[in-house]
């Protein structure tokens, strides 16, 4: 009796086991279709199927689109490496020999219970904001739904608003006007509310204002928020214009350079007569480019001025604005010496500096802003003052365009002060401040905006005591808040 | 995304409890520099005022004693919130280099009391505002914003917001008009759809129906996105297309993964929106005290891109076509 108990009780097992793993066989996508890559949501998880046989070129695409480089999931693939996948919270539910089906479970948002604690959702805001909010960026150029929607001739600038025919008064205002304060009437014409007037070289914010009510202008598709709650056109008078002669039968010529991060996309030149030409508009600097014609990348032939780059090969170089001179009252020995700083992505072939009878110098262009610098002699790498520094070794400050002065008070037996902010990656050692009697002081450029920094006396990290005004971080301990109008 | 930051002030800002808050400071006046008054009928009364739109963010420019700056309309929020960077008390520990402990104690129950809120009509004195961190909306978007706007301030109001004009016009609704008032802009019935919503703690609460299944969304004016529960059915994701997986990442970096994707087809009151983009994740700890959990929120920007309009009285939201 006990014996075919025993055996009845296997069986039950058995065919409770069998009915399982046939449930499993007929759930599982043991055959997905050779070319599958789903991210799914099922029963509250998320839910990855992969075939195994998936081209590299797609599986590299899946895990950017899916932010799951942190998976490993080609080595798991290609190995059976299990490690990241588990480590990062996935299940693994199928593992075949053609097919691998991973779930996560969402954790909950408890980051929403209790005081004080905010979310972040900042892949949502990244895009808007991009769009929205003023870019510091060193170039700027037009783009009008019309293309011809303002005539420029000898710098006077021809503004239009088109419709709005039946309105009574409409005037332009912006920064060149001082806003309300100096806004300019506009005049009933056949093509629309026209007003010219002269810019110079720069970037300018403006609205129309219709009869009391202020609107941004609708041809223009630029526009920002001042930061201030105002949203406002923006035009540039521009100071450049890029000229490619010939390739007239390219189909498409892009600008790409330094003022725009090498972007092989943005800047795309209009076809003029004998070529392609951009008018952009650039701010003080020394910027190099290249030409894209249908995907090859060429120095601009009109222009001898050229720098080497990192391929062996050259880039083309526009300088604007007055230089500064930079000058190394030593080593007069050396055979060769480069200057290089955050302002050419410390590229220490680049900027040659000629030798003087007391050392070296050379004029460079900087726009407004705050750069780090060293100078290269016979490969080594050396402060303003010619004295060697580590490679790591943050280099020495330069600021065109100072226009904010930080101090700190009744610190006078601190050894050393930095100064560390979104203005210098957070960097700890970049810029010193300085001790100016019984109190310490730093002089930067800072862009109009918010700023967050912090202050490191002998190596402790304080909050600006002489600022009322800082916010939570993400370490619970503070940064210092600045607005910079 | 400012519906979160106001779930967590609900309480305080319901019933204050002055002895427990470390750091009360006053706010004599706050006023709204673009506002522009008009006379209403009878016991009503109305005011327009001009806004900016940053992202989804409707932002009124405003002026707090000295600190200018703009307040974020926000239908997410039950009351009133003031950034706490620039309403606390000047620490006496951010004098000493041991900055931290004094930092994080001083920034977790802070209360602002208003002398004067001078929203148009809507007035209110002595008015007590939680003050939280609203560093990382400044941050995201290089905005200034000194507060944001509940729910509280428009109970009694009719709100129409025309995002072409970028104007807001609010309309104070007296009793004794209450059950005929109507803006000119409603005359034209056929202009607009009207969908019924309910409030539940302060929070606008729209229903509908997924894939058989009845659902409560918060409306919020201020969301970032449109945000569905990770745990509803999975017939209802059926129809999503999920674009990406991002991670949203809390105080003291704590992340937890969410999902962004586009529905095929969402109804609102007999409307069918069509690529409704949205956010998923577990909200399984985004119920309220008594009025039961929600299964998403909705903000404005999917609804309409002329004109949205709110009775509050009515409970009646219309969105033109």
């Amino acid at each position: 009796m006990e014996m075919s108990s025993v055996i009845i009780s296997i069986k039950k097992y058995c065919l409770k086991g069998c009915m399982a793993m046939l449930l499993l066989l007929l759930t599982a996508p043991l055959h997905a279709q050779p070319g599958t890559k789903e991210y799914t949501i099922s029963k509250g998880d998320m839910k990855i199927t992969l075939s195994k046989s998936l081209k590299e070129k797609d599986l590299d695409n899946f895990i950017d689109q899916y932010n799951l480089g942190d998976l490993a999931l080609k080595k798991m693939i290609s190995s059976n490496f299990q490690d990241s996948v588990k480590k990062m919270g996935w299940k693994i539910e199928v593992n075949s020999s053609t097919i691998l089906v991973l779930t996560k479970p969402f954790l909950s948002a408890d980051i929403f219970n209790g005081p004080s604690k905010t979310i972040d959702l900042s892949w949502i805001n990244s895009a808007a904001a991009a769009m929205q909010m003023p870019i510091n960026r060193p170039y700027g150029y037009n783009v009008f739904r019309n293309k011809h929607a303002f005539t420029v001739k000898d710098s006077v600038v021809t503004f239009v608003l088109h419709n709005h025919k039946n309105a009574m008064q409409v005037k332009l205002a912006g920064s060149f006007t001082n806003w309300e304060g100096n806004a300019i009437p506009m005049f009933n014409s056949d093509s629309g509310w026209v007003v010219s007037i002269k810019l110079s070289p720069g970037k300018y914010s403006y609205k129309f204002i219709i009869d009391g009510n202020w609107i941004t202008d609708p041809e223009n598709k630029t526009a920002e928020n001042d930061g201030e709650g105002n949203t406002n056109s923006v035009y540039y008078a521009t100071n450049t214009i890029f000229k490619l002669n010939g390739f007239t039968k390219a189909k498409k010529v892009i600008l790409a350079g330094s003022f725009d991060n090498w972007d092989e996309g943005r800047l795309q030149m209009n076809k003029a007569v004998t070529g392609w030409e951009l008018p952009i508009y650039l701010n003080n600097g020394v910027y190099t480019y290249r030409f894209i014609a249908d995907g090859n990348w060429m120095t601009d032939p009109d222009n001898a001025n050229r720098f080497p780059n990192e391929h062996n090969d050259f880039n083309s170089v526009l300088t604007i604005g007055p230089p500064t001179t930079f000058t190394l009252n030593s080593h007069k020995d050396a055979k060769e010496v480069f200057l290089a700083g955050s302002f050419n992505q410390w590229r220490s072939y680049e900027v040659r500096m000629k030798r003087t009878d007391s050392g070296w110098q050379i004029p460079y262009v900087l726009g407004p802003g705050n750069y780090e610098y060293k100078f290269f002699i016979d490969g080594h790498s050396f402060d303003a003052m010619g004295k060697e520094s580590r490679p790591d070794a943050p280099g020495s400050v330069i600021v065109i365009g100072a226009n904010y002065t930080f101090h700190l008070k009744n610190k006078s037996a601190a050894k050393t002060v930095f100064l560390a902010g979104d203005f210098n990656g957070w960097s700890p050692n970049a810029y010193p401040m300085k001790k100016d009697g019984d109190e310490w002081t730093l002089t930067l450029h800072l862009y109009p905006g918010k700023h967050l920094y912090k202050m490191i006396i002998d190596g402790n990290w304080i909050i600006d005591p002489g600022n009322k005004l800082w916010e939570d971080n993400e370490y619970g301990t503070g940064n210092s808040v600045l607005w910079v109008k | 995304m400012l519906l979160f930051f106001c779930f967590i002030y609900t309480n305080a800002f319901a019933n204050p409890v002055d002895s427990l808050l470390k750091n009360k400071v006053v706010v004599k006046n706050i006023s709204f520099p673009d506002l522009q008054l008009a006379n209403g009928p009878m016991d009503s009364s109305s005011f327009i005022i001009p806004f900016s739109k940053v992202g989804n963010l409707m932002l009124i420019k405003a002026k707090a004693d000295s600190v200018e700056g703009n307040f974020v309309l926000d239908t997410g929020c039950p009351g009133l919130v003031l950034n706490l960077t620039y309403f606390r008390k000047y620490s006496s520990s951010q004098e000493s280099d041991a900055e931290s402990e004094g930092i994080t104690g001083v920034t977790r129950a802070d209360q602002v009391e208003i002398g004067n809120f001078n929203f148009g009509t809507i007035k209110a004195y002595h008015v007590k505002a939680d003050c939280v961190n609203l560093g990382n909306i400044e941050n995201s978007k290089g905005i200034k914003v000194i507060g944001l706007i509940g729910m509280l301030f428009l109970q009694n109001c009719e709100l129409i917001i025309d995002y072409q004009k970028n104007l807001m016009y609010f309309h104070v609704i007296g009793r004794k008009e209450a059950s005929v008032y109507e803006h000119s802009m409603l005359k034209d019935e056929t202009a607009y759809r009207t969908i019924p919503f309910e409030m539940s703690e302060n929070r606008m609460i729209l229903r509908t129906v997924m894939a058989g299944k009845k659902l409560r969304f918060v409306i919020d004016c201020a969301a970032e996105t449109n945000i569905l529960d990770s745990r509803l059915p999975d017939k209802i994701f059926e129809t999503l297309s999920i674009t990406g997986k991002v991670s949203l990442v809390g105080v003291g970096n704590k992340k937890v993964d969410a999902v962004k994707g586009s529905l095929a087809h969402f109804e609102i009151g007999g409307q069918d929106i069509s690529d409704l983009p949205v956010l998923v994740t577990n909200l399984e700890k985004t119920c309220f005290s008594n009025g039961g959990c929600v299964d998403g929120v909705l903000g404005l920007d999917a609804l309409s891109v002329q004109k949205i309009g709110f009775n509050f009285m009515k409970l009646k939201m219309y969105i033109w076509k």
